[in-house]
């Protein structure tokens, strides 16, 4: 089960003088009900990467198993309809993709599309849409009237409606006030603790790496240059300077205490494991113990 | 300090029985050569308001003042000329198929001679550092190269105002830095007063000042530090906690009392240290 790449690569316009190689000889494995994030510079290949997890892009060459789904370069066509229900997509500006008329239709639309009656499809809109937070008033509005983040919680709605055992995000909180990005990131952290939804995240914020991913891999290049737990990935920060990654905030404080002086049991990633290393030795009335 | 924008009593709707006003009776004061912050969550009317000083959204109630001209439909060209504007998008705003082309366009709109434009342009591309890239077409570039062409066209054209409309909110971290440098640069050599409406800790606290805008209404201006020790209020604002509140907020947790004052993190550091080998 799972997910897991093999040797996969992916060129745009292969076969041609145009052929562009965006993803190269990738492999991993992510454990049944992962959590894993996706970094790297713009252009390193992400969105390139996650878009072969629905057969969006067929992998150039390589194997991609998706729980009980194989995609090869050979896969057609007529085999992706049960895939694109199990893997659900978020693309970046996913409200550019809205298009009907009122808000429950928008986010009923695949479900129908996919054989369920009317008023089944509109009762799941209904309730999707509380999901992402936003109440019963909404389901008759156009979704063109909606502020940028509301209607980026419709389009996400439209994707959960499809009831998606793997989610795949790519940059599912640009553009969002950071009230409404921890919103949707406790969503998305929700569906899978409560769900056992299977989550990839294409980030920038380092800061919800380490918050929620159990696994990252770092893209440059279009290839796979570390892949692990984030302790793994954020121990070296030479490495990440390097790979022009920033080091999550509570790492750069612990660090630049660590340059006095200071040792850490292990680096703190997130400013909780920080808080709780320092009040370990907090001087208490009477001595301290640095 | 001379005012460079006036802004007096400036309501607006989106419909004309709307109960509640995008902008409701908002007043305030730009100074020549400031960069001002215009923060507020998502939906408070900070787009609305940048539009209305472009005089891209016709008020009906209010007065705003650009360079000592009052905005009217008679002079709202005039006004245009005076402010430059940059929006969240990088993929909305390009009209030209190459570009050069691009950012010529703003200056053929503004009918200067094809032998004055041509060095302008030329000129403008090369001091945001794109100029291998003159005769690419825009869509080929990624979210940071467009912002930077989008710069360009500001620097062609040479306005007073240059307002960032969340213009480096979909850029990736060394995007965004490389913009807002790119920007303070500009500000000293082409003399910009720059208004910057955005969510980022950061690029709000390079401003001078910093206005909060909530649900249409202006409700606090402050020097970033001052808003920045608002500790947990800030995100009701619409602005990411500084990472030093994040960390005050978890030792508060496990009994430690921190200062209350806004820290820097260099500041707290020092704190920390000091704490840590206090004897
Ligand atoms: N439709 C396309 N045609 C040709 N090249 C593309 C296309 N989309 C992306 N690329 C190229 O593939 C590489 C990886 O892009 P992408 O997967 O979008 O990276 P990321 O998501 O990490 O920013 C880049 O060099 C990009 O220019
Ligand atoms: N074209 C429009 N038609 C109707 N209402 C709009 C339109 N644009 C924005 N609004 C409404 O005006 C308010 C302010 O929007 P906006 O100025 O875009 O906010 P911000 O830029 O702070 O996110 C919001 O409630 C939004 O829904
Ligand atoms: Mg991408
Ligand atoms: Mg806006």
């Amino acid at each position: 089960m799972a997910i897991s790449f093999e040797h996969v690569s992916y060129t745009y316009q292969a076969g041609t003088p145009m052929a562009t190689s965006a993803v190269s000889d990738v492999s991993f494995t992510v454990p049944d009900h992962g959590y894993l994030a996706i970094i790297g510079h713009t252009g390193s290949g992400k969105s390139t990467l996650i878009q072969q997890l629905n057969a969006l892009l067929k992998p150039t060459a390589g194997e991609i198993t998706v729980d009980d789904f194989t995609i090869t370069p050979k896969t057609t066509n007529t085999a992706l309809k049960p895939l694109r229900r199990h893997v659900g997509m978020v693309f970046q500006f996913p409200e550019s993709q809205l298009f009907e008329e009122t808000v429950r239709q928008d986010i009923a639309f695949g479900p129908k599309n996919f054989g369920m009656g009317e008023t089944d499809a509109n009762k799941l809109a209904d309730a999707m849409l509380q999901t992402v937070g936003l109440d019963s008033s909404y389901a008759e509005r156009s979704p063109f009237e909606l502020s940028g983040g509301q209607m980026r919680r419709v389009a996400i709605a439209g994707v959960l409606a499809m009831r998606p055992k793997v989610l795949v995000l790519d940059e599912p909180t640009a553009g969002l006030d950071p009230q409404g990005r921890q919103e949707m990131m406790s969503l998305f952290e929700r569906l899978h603790r409560e769900q056992g939804l299977a989550i990839v995240l294409v980030t920038h914020q380092m800061e919800d790496v380490v918050q929620y991913a159990e696994q990252v891999a770092v893209m440059r290049d279009g290839k796979l240059v570390k892949f692990g737990t984030p302790a793994e990935v954020f121990s070296s920060e030479s490495w990440l300077r390097e790979n022009q990654l920033d080091m999550p905030q509570a790492a750069q404080v612990a660090q630049r205490l660590a340059n006095r002086g200071l040792t850490w049991d292990s680096l703190p990633l997130t400013a909780d494991q920080l808080a709780d290393q320092l009040a370990a030795r907090w001087p208490r009335e009477g001595g301290a113990h640095v | 300090m001379e005012n460079i924008i006036e802004v007096k009593h400036l309501t607006y709707r989106y419909q004309e029985d709307d109960p509640r006003p995008a902008l409701n009776d908002v007043s305030f004061n730009v100074h020549a050569g400031e960069w001002l912050a215009i923060v507020g969550h998502n939906g408070s009317g900070k787009s609305t308001l940048a539009k209305s000083l472009d005089g891209l959204l016709p008020f009906t109630t209010g007065e705003v003042t650009v360079g000592g001209i009052q905005l009217t439909p008679e002079t709202v060209w005039q006004v245009r000329e005076k402010i430059g504007m940059i929006f969240q998008n990088p993929d909305n705003q390009f009209v030209g198929a190459t570009v050069e082309d691009d950012v010529a366009f703003g200056l053929e709109n503004r009918q200067m001679p094809r032998t004055e434009m041509l060095p302008r342009v030329k000129d403008a591309i090369a001091r945001v550092g794109m100029s291998d890239f003159a005769q690419r077409e825009p869509s080929s570039l990624s979210g940071g190269q467009k912002q930077r062409v989008a710069l360009a066209g500001i620097v062609a054209i040479a306005p007073d105002v240059l307002i960032l409309d969340e213009a480096t909110s979909m850029l990736d971290p060394q995007g965004r830095r490389e913009m807002l440098a790119l920007v303070r640069e500009l500000r000293q050599t082409q003399h910009l007063t720059v208004i910057s409406i955005t969510h980022d800790i950061d690029e709000a606290a390079i401003a001078d000042r910093v206005l909060v805008i909530d649900d249409g209404q202006l409700i606090d201006e402050a020097t970033p530090a001052t808003i920045f020790a608002q500790g947990e209020r800030l995100v009701e604002l619409g602005l990411d906690l500084p990472f030093t509140e994040k960390l005050k907020a978890a030792l508060r947790q496990r009994g430690i009392e921190p200062p209350a004052n806004y820290q820097s993190a260099v500041e707290m550091e020092e704190w920390l240290w000091q704490s840590l080998s206090n004897t």
